[in-house]
């Protein structure tokens, strides 16, 4: 029996409500928007995002800024790329050959060093404070991105570490978080015979709709949206079972979580949903940091480079958007713990896909990567030239009472040079 | 030979080594010639003083060759033939007898002249120029390997060479003829942390590990035993300390069951004299690294012994076998009687912050006379026994 249905499958389904919902228990709310539709459309319509979410901070000067000789060097050397001057890390060997797909920064310069500021500022391109709940770039995505009465959320997360959610643009775009394996949580599954289950449903939308005709409050139209939601995914949930793909893709991603977790982001993209996160952890390498990352990065660049591959394959790269980054970089000087710790005055981000020119270095820093030498980017430029590959106004404002916000902060430059004319 | 008196113990020289940090340091013969290499892949040769000194001698040679950090060295008895291994991918054979081939200048205090220029406010300090050392060449460059090498050692018989690379791949080799006796690989993935050979070269004990944290469904950690000739297997150690853990169980099984035994790896490894026992050491950063003394036999663990704060970076029996010594990341040498377990000596004192400074290796002389560490702060501390 084939497991996976094709999103063209699912095109004639009657959509539901759109909107929010949360669960029965704890009012988790989830965000869902249109209709899934067919993979050619996906790949003409409007544009899509991943964000590969390096938990804890990737080292630059092992990644995409490396310093070779210098006393903040480290133990890595550099490779070639297929781009002609533009070397990086040899940990990086698949993405090396892939870096006429990227774009990299490396004149990050960035305002928060610390895990909790930093994931805060780098999901949502502001620093927190506390009377305004900004909405992270995921939940912008799905909001400006997301297809309304979809059977797919348009926000999801694998395994990864935001810590802001939907913040002022409400619950509808609160993401779906997806466990370290990509499982679906256990509240969306339910384990009750089919029968069973609609009788529960039929008696549960009658006592909603009691209760709704007596109380005209939000709440509780978002708590019945939220179970069309989860009944909408029953249909799409096959989509989330990778293994009939594994076999034939696990040898190009790389027998790891991280490589299950880049495909399944492929497969989400391909099935219409706006915005997929997905996170590897453990790079806040305070103590043996070299160590650390030789056991982190082969496995991530090698899903990161396959995913390139295959999104183009598919004819999907040029709507899709892939941000690779963490919350912080890592110190120049090493500790005597064999260790990097947190830095923010230069460090590097790449960017690939949809809107974005390839095979460029931005930005510099100077010899020993203390400091940006060149073209600095701000986390309101990163986020706005983002925002402006996938076509949405960076400087589009929404309000908090009479307060504008806009999407990108206010004085944020897109960095023109990175994006297609 | 005279006998490993850790009793008494005085600090013969600090030899100046800034810069990278000295990662690893073996004696040369005698207890009067060593050789100590650092991260950047420098390997200077220094002759040591006769009498405690505070005017550290400069180094007599630069082996030249290496071009990333040097993880091991090993030595023969003689001190005529030296390996090194490194993450250059490279494994060299060094003739430390053989002429120089030229000379060049070395500056290895730069990090003490910038202190004084600061200090004295005289720039001048650090342009000052440095000393002229002998240069030499490898006589042989085992280049087989094709990530880091982290684990070397030469059997007791000094006929046989073992080493283990980051791709999981371990070679034994013929020393004389420089060619390969058996090659064989662990789990994807995994590096090869350790090594050892038995005195006769016929057994082999290899560690691996990775740093994946729970990101691959492999174990991270293996510590086996091998006929040194053929590669196969003759004892999974981790197997017998964990009889009821899967064999393929993932890294959760790891971080549970096996985490206290490994902890963050194998990083150091060594054979008793008599081949009886193994000692291992608990590397990476961990609460307490602890140095355990194995039945080389069965694996069974006979005791653990020492205990250095945050990890231990280095193993090793003295010649008669009664000790073991063991380098650590709370800047010392732990002296360990093997017949108790009991701690006889301790050398060095805790350096640093909340983090102490590494001793990165250790060696003892040939004559047991003396032990000398690689310490990250720059230099190589050599003490004299008895």
């Amino acid at each position: 029996m084939k497991k996976f249905c094709t999103p063209i499958e699912h095109v004639s389904r009657r959509a539901f409500l759109k909107g929010t919902f949360g669960t029965v228990t704890g009012g988790l709310l989830m965000n869902w928007g249109g209709l899934w539709h067919a993979a050619e459309n996906v790949k003409n319509e409007r544009k899509h995002c991943i964000l590969l979410w390096m938990n804890g901070g990737v080292s630059q000067f092992e990644t995409f800024d490396m310093k070779p000789g210098r006393p903040t060097g480290g133990l890595f050397r550099p490779i070639q790329t297929n781009v002609t001057g533009i070397q990086i890390c040899e940990l990086m060997p698949n993405i090396a050959r892939q870096m006429d797909k990227l774009a990299v920064i490396r004149s990050m310069h960035t305002s928060q060093i610390d895990h909790p500021g930093g994931i805060h500022l780098m999901h949502t391109g502001y620093a927190a404070t506390a009377n305004i709940r900004y909405p992270e770039i995921g939940a912008i995505m799905a909001k400006y991105l997301g297809k309304e009465e979809s059977d797919l959320p348009d926000f999801i997360k694998i395994s990864s570490q935001g810590n802001s959610g939907a913040g002022y643009l409400g619950p509808k775009y609160q993401p779906f978080n997806l466990d370290h394996s990509g499982n679906l949580p256990p509240f969306s599954l339910s384990r009750l015979d089919p029968q069973d289950e609609l009788r529960r449903h039929e008696l549960r939308q009658f006592v909603e709709g009691e209760f709704a005709k007596k109380h005209k409050v939000e709440t509780a139209r978002m708590h019945q949206e939220a179970y069309e939601g989860v009944r909408r995914l029953q249909r799409a949930k096959a989509v989330f079972d990778i293994e009939d793909e594994w076999e034939k893709y696990r040898d190009r991603y790389g027998d790891s979580k991280f490589g299950k977790r880049c495909l399944l982001a492929r497969r989400l993209i391909e099935s219409g949903v706006a915005f997929v996160e997905v996170g590897q952890s453990s790079y806040d390498t305070h103590a043996d940091n070299f160590t650390g990352h030789k056991g982190l990065l082969p496995p991530m660049e090698q899903a990161w480079a396959a995913l390139l591959v295959d999104l183009e394959e598919r004819g999907l790269l040029q709507s899709t958007l892939v941000v690779w980054m963490g919350e912080i970089g890592r110190t120049p000087r090493i500790n005597n713990r064999s260790g990097r710790d947190h830095y923010v005055r230069a460090w590097s981000t790449a960017l690939a896909g949809a809107g974005i020119k390839g095979g460029q270095v931005y930005g510099a820093t100077d010899k020993d990567g203390i400091d940006v030498k060149d073209n600095p980017v701000t986390e309101g430029d990163f986020f706005a030239t983002i925002y402006k590959a996938v076509g949405i106004n960076p400087k589009k404002e929404h309000y908090q009472g009479i307060r504008p916000i806009p999407i990108a902060p206010f004085g944020s430059k897109v960095v023109d040079e990175l994006l297609r004319s | 030979m005279p006998a490993f008196q850790p009793n008494k113990v005085q600090l013969l020289c600090d030899l100046t080594f800034e810069g990278a940090w000295p990662t690893t340091v073996a004696f040369l013969g005698s207890s009067r010639r060593l050789a100590a290499g650092n991260r950047d892949g420098q390997l200077f040769i220094w002759e040591l003083p006769d009498k405690q000194t505070k005017e550290p001698p400069p180094p007599v040679r630069f082996l030249q060759g290496h071009t990333n950090g040097i993880t091991r060295l090993r030595a023969t008895r003689d001190g005529k033939t030296l390996v090194s291994s490194s993450l250059d991918r490279s494994v060299r054979l060094w003739d430390t007898t053989a002429p120089t081939t030229g000379s060049t200048e070395v500056v290895l205090d730069m990090k003490t002249r910038e202190q004084e220029a600061r200090r004295q406010r005289k720039p001048e300090i650090v342009t000052k120029p440095g000393v002229k050392v002998a240069t030499q060449t490898a006589a042989h460059v085992f280049q087989v390997h094709q990530n880091w090498v982290q684990a070397l050692d030469l059997s007791g018989d000094e006929k046989r060479l073992i080493t283990g690379d980051d791709n999981g791949m371990t070679i034994v080799w013929d020393l004389a003829s420089r060619k390969e006796i058996a090659r064989w690989t662990g789990y994807p993935g995994n590096w090869i942390t350790s090594a050892a050979l038995t005195s006769d070269g016929q057994t082999a004990f290899v560690a691996e590990f990775c740093s994946r944290r729970g990101d691959f469904d492999r174990p991270p950690a293996q510590a086996r035993i091998y006929d040194a000739s053929t590669g196969k297997e003759k004892l999974d150690i981790l197997k017998v300390q964990f009889p009821n853990v899967k064999k393929r169980d993932n890294s959760y099984g790891y971080a549970t069951t096996w985490g206290k035994f490994v902890a963050r790896g194998f990083v150091a490894a060594d054979f008793s004299p008599d081949d009886n026992i193994l000692a291992v050491g608990q590397g990476g950063e961990t609460g307490t690294g602890k140095v355990h003394l194995l039945d080389s036999r069965t694996g069974k663990l006979i005791r653990s012994v020492s205990g250095h704060q945050y990890g231990v970076t280095d193993v090793q029996f003295s010649a008669d076998g009664q000790f073991v010594l063991s380098a650590g990341r709370d800047t010392s040498i732990r002296i360990c009687r093997v017949s108790d377990g009991k701690e006889i000596a301790k050398l060095g004192k805790e350096r640093g912050g909340q983090f102490k400074d590494w001793f990165h290796a250790v060696d003892v002389s040939p004559d047991q006379q003396c032990v000398a560490a690689a310490d990250i702060a720059g230099q190589v501390r050599v003490w004299r026994l008895g």
